[in-house]
């Protein structure tokens, strides 16, 4: 009875053991996954986060920074156009990002319906100005053949390319906050989305202020889109893929928190990754599902500030 | 003059100049003119098949264009309009309503998602306006989805699975995932492939559910590689399937298991590379079957449309066109509009391999409102005799042995008699 209770004992041990290792792949794919989708809502999230301004055509500038680093790189695999394209396309698309702050400068300080008009509009123009140059099929981008091919660990199997995405995506989390936090650049813009009279006041020159956080976000749009290229492929319409996910993220982190964006990222790459591999059909709408929890309980999102209303 | 003044003068002009060319005004006197015959084209031209939509539109017009060339159809030039059904049933219905109500649409003519066409075909069975089903292919379209005024041009799930399945089992063996859009066509195609694969001593270990507009596949892809499978097959489509492709070619799974994909349509592997067009798929039509009329078709369309990204036609812009084809013919058989005379017309269809440029003659079967056709089995071809040249045909299946047995018990078409009478 002893030995028979010992080897059910074992069993259930090896049984654990097989499940924990069956989910072990899972979890490091959620996790980067999770990364991903920050650097997604990064440049969203700046803007928000600062000009307070919700900028739906943040999916169509990640769709045009794919499409600009597609017209560098051209059919080359070679690490040194990548790293080309990686540089330039996101200028293109920040000068891109002037211009459009420039037209958005009237809806400051006005019902932020105009503002979400404009980008609205702004996301169509953009969507079919790409289709009227680069034409409307799915085109790709290559991955430079140094990280080209997978690594398999035990169960998990995962393209070199991801982990490089992963590290970008970890890297420029890390340069974006050091540059808020650390910076006096990244003080007075901090200082501006609290209270931009004071700012004024101080001396410092607003409209250039907005003008540079807005470059910022959209060329963090186009790295993005840049990065998750070869993942998703491109097409005109890529930008709906990223801005849903993006927009969910900053609401579900709490608009405004830096962290609560990078967390909420993470939390749903992890939920779509794992509901992908036990509960596949749920894997898209894990994250919706995962955002109506949250806000239902915590209307300010994870990391959200408190409200007068809350108290 | 004010700068504001300026510009609003400069914006009054720009609408008037934009409005310009809009605004049609239709005045037909019967006497002198006959009425134009209006196609609706209830194509997508956005969401997940997009791109497919934009091809069949391509054949549509290529057969109204054919038509109107001799004189249009009884004496009627055809107009044809279109309008974005977004791969989104309920803008289906929408689009479907409209066109039948207020643009007096003759015909519908065209769908890609299963759910669309299932949508658009009930709107149109309502009103009697028939409808065809260009390149929409879960059996249920042909099964219990089925109407009297709806007719399918595609093959379905079930018969690719019949022209494939039994193949790679003796070839890859009989352990099988299958990988399934989740909505209608993906189900129902999956369905097909496991009966088969069970009828013939094969099993199914698992079978993943791919919803909608799925980009990244990881998880998926991490499942596979655990389950170790002989035969991965997929039944995804549209823009899902290119990224599946894209994403198993970088993990080099497309080396570990044979790779099925229930039907593979043209749109959705072109520009992809070579790598990318991995495994086992079935088709309808290749551009380079060796068969007359191929190459004027193919000529044709290079002619008609130099300036499109898809150089040469594929599946979806052959399923449009000859469905319209047959359609315009029916009714100048029919001599009317009239929807059931045209609906008897289509349902004695017969159509010899020549005309269809298949190698085996093809006919509707009037219980199930589906055309029986040849289906072939196709794979990459590594010895292109030119740029686009992606397909290698594998082998032919006659249509009698690829037709969906259970489909005519399935469908219950409605009566004569209990379908509204429609004539524009």
């Amino acid at each position: 009875m002893q030995a028979g209770k010992l080897r059910g004992d074992a069993d259930v041990r090896s049984l654990t053991l097989d499940f924990l290792l069956n989910l072990l792949p899972h979890v490091v794919n959620g996790l980067s996954l999770g990364l991903l989708f920050a650097l997604i809502a990064l440049g969203f999230m700046l803007i928000v986060g600062v000009m307070e301004v919700i900028n739906l055509a943040h999916g169509s500038l990640f769709a045009l920074g794919a499409y600009v680093a597609l017209s560098l790189m051209g059919t080359s695999t070679s690490a040194g156009s990548y790293v080309m394209a990686l540089v330039l396309a996101p200028v293109a698309v920040a000068a891109f990002g002037l211009l459009l702050e420039l037209c958005m400068r009237r809806t400051y300080g006005r019902d932020p319906l105009y503002g979400l008009l404009l980008t609205f509009g702004a996301a169509l123009v953009i969507e079919e100005l790409i289709r009227a140059v680069w034409g409307a099929r799915e085109r790709t981008l290559a991955i430079p053949e140094a990280i080209s091919g997978a690594v398999l660990v035990g169960d998990l199997i995962y393209a070199k390319y991801r982990f490089f995405a992963c590290a970008v995506a970890a890297a420029l989390i890390l340069a974006l906050w050091l540059f808020i936090e650390k910076t006096r650049v990244g003080a007075v813009i901090k200082a501006g989305a609290h209270d931009s009279e004071m700012v004024r006041a101080l001396g410092y020159n607003l409209s250039r202020l907005r003008m540079g956080v807005f470059a910022l976000g959209t060329a963090l749009a186009a790295i993005a889109g840049i990065i998750m290229a070869p993942i998703w492929g491109i097409r005109p319409h890529v930008g709906v893929d990223a801005v849903v996910p993006a927009f969910l993220i900053i609401v579900l982190g709490g608009v405004g928190s830096f962290w609560g964006a990078v967390i909420a990222g993470i939390l749903v790459g992890l939920v779509v990754g794992l509901t992908g591999a036990y509960a596949s059909e749920w894997s898209l709408m894990s994250m919706y599902i995962l955002f109506i929890l949250v806000v239902t309980f915590r209307a300010r999102g994870l990391f959200g500030r408190k409200s007068a209303l809350d108290t | 003059m004010k700068r504001r003044s300026l510009l609003k003068a400069i914006a009054a002009g720009s609408a008037t100049t934009f409005m310009g060319p809009w605004a049609t005004n239709h005045v037909w006197a019967q006497s002198a003119q006959k009425k134009p015959l209006v196609v609706g084209l209830t194509m997508d031209a956005s969401g997940q098949y997009g791109a497919s939509g934009g091809e069949e539109r391509l054949g549509a017009m290529m057969a109204i264009k054919e038509f109107n060339e001799k004189g249009g159809v009884l004496g009627r030039t055809i107009e044809a309009l279109h309008m974005d059904t977004e791969t989104t049933p309920a803008t289906g219905s929408r689009v479907a309503e409209r066109m039948i109500t207020r643009n007096e649409c003759a015909f519908l003519v065209g769908a890609l998602h299963s759910g669309v066409a299932n949508a658009i075909s009930q709107v149109a069975q309502k009103y009697g306006c028939i409808f065809l089903n260009t390149n929409s292919s879960s059996p249920t379209e042909a099964g219990k989805d089925c109407h009297r005024t709806k007719f399918v041009w595609d093959g379905n799930g079930t018969n690719f699975a019949h022209a494939i399945v039994k193949n790679a089992m003796k070839v890859s063996g009989k352990n099988w995932v299958l990988l399934t859009n989740d909505y209608v066509w993906g189900h129902n195609t999956s369905k097909a492939t496991r009966a088969l694969v069970e009828a013939n001593g094969g099993k199914i270990m698992d079978e993943l559910l791919i919803p909608q507009n799925t980009r990244d596949f990881s998880a998926y892809l991490i499942k596979l590689q655990q389950l170790k499978p002989q035969v991965v097959a997929a039944a995804v489509g549209g823009d899902d399937i290119k990224a599946l492709r894209r994403q198993v070619v970088q993990l080099k799974l497309n080396k570990n298991f044979a790779f099925i994909n229930n039907q593979q349509d043209w749109p959705d592997v072109y520009g992809l590379g070579p790598e990318e067009i991995f495994g086992v798929f079935g088709t309808n039509w290749y551009y380079r079957l060796d068969l007359p009329g191929v190459k004027e078709f193919v000529d044709k369309y290079q002619k008609a449309y130099p300036g499109v990204q898809i150089k040469v036609p594929g599946n979806v812009y052959y399923n449009g066109y000859m469905a319209t084809r047959e359609l315009l013919r029916a009714v100048e058989r029919a001599g009317s509009t009239n929807n059931i005379k045209v609906i008897k017309e289509l349902e004695n269809l017969k159509v010899p391999a020549r005309e269809r440029m298949q190698h085996f003659d093809a006919y509707m079967n009037p219980t199930t409102h589906q055309i029986q056709q040849t289906i072939y089995m196709a794979t990459y071809n590594d010895q292109p005799a030119e740029k686009d040249d992606i397909f290698k045909i594998l082998a032919s299946t006659q249509p009698q042995e690829a037709e969906d047995k259970d489909a005519p018990a399935a469908c219950k078409l409605e009566s004569y008699e209990a379908t509204p009478t429609y004539e524009v």
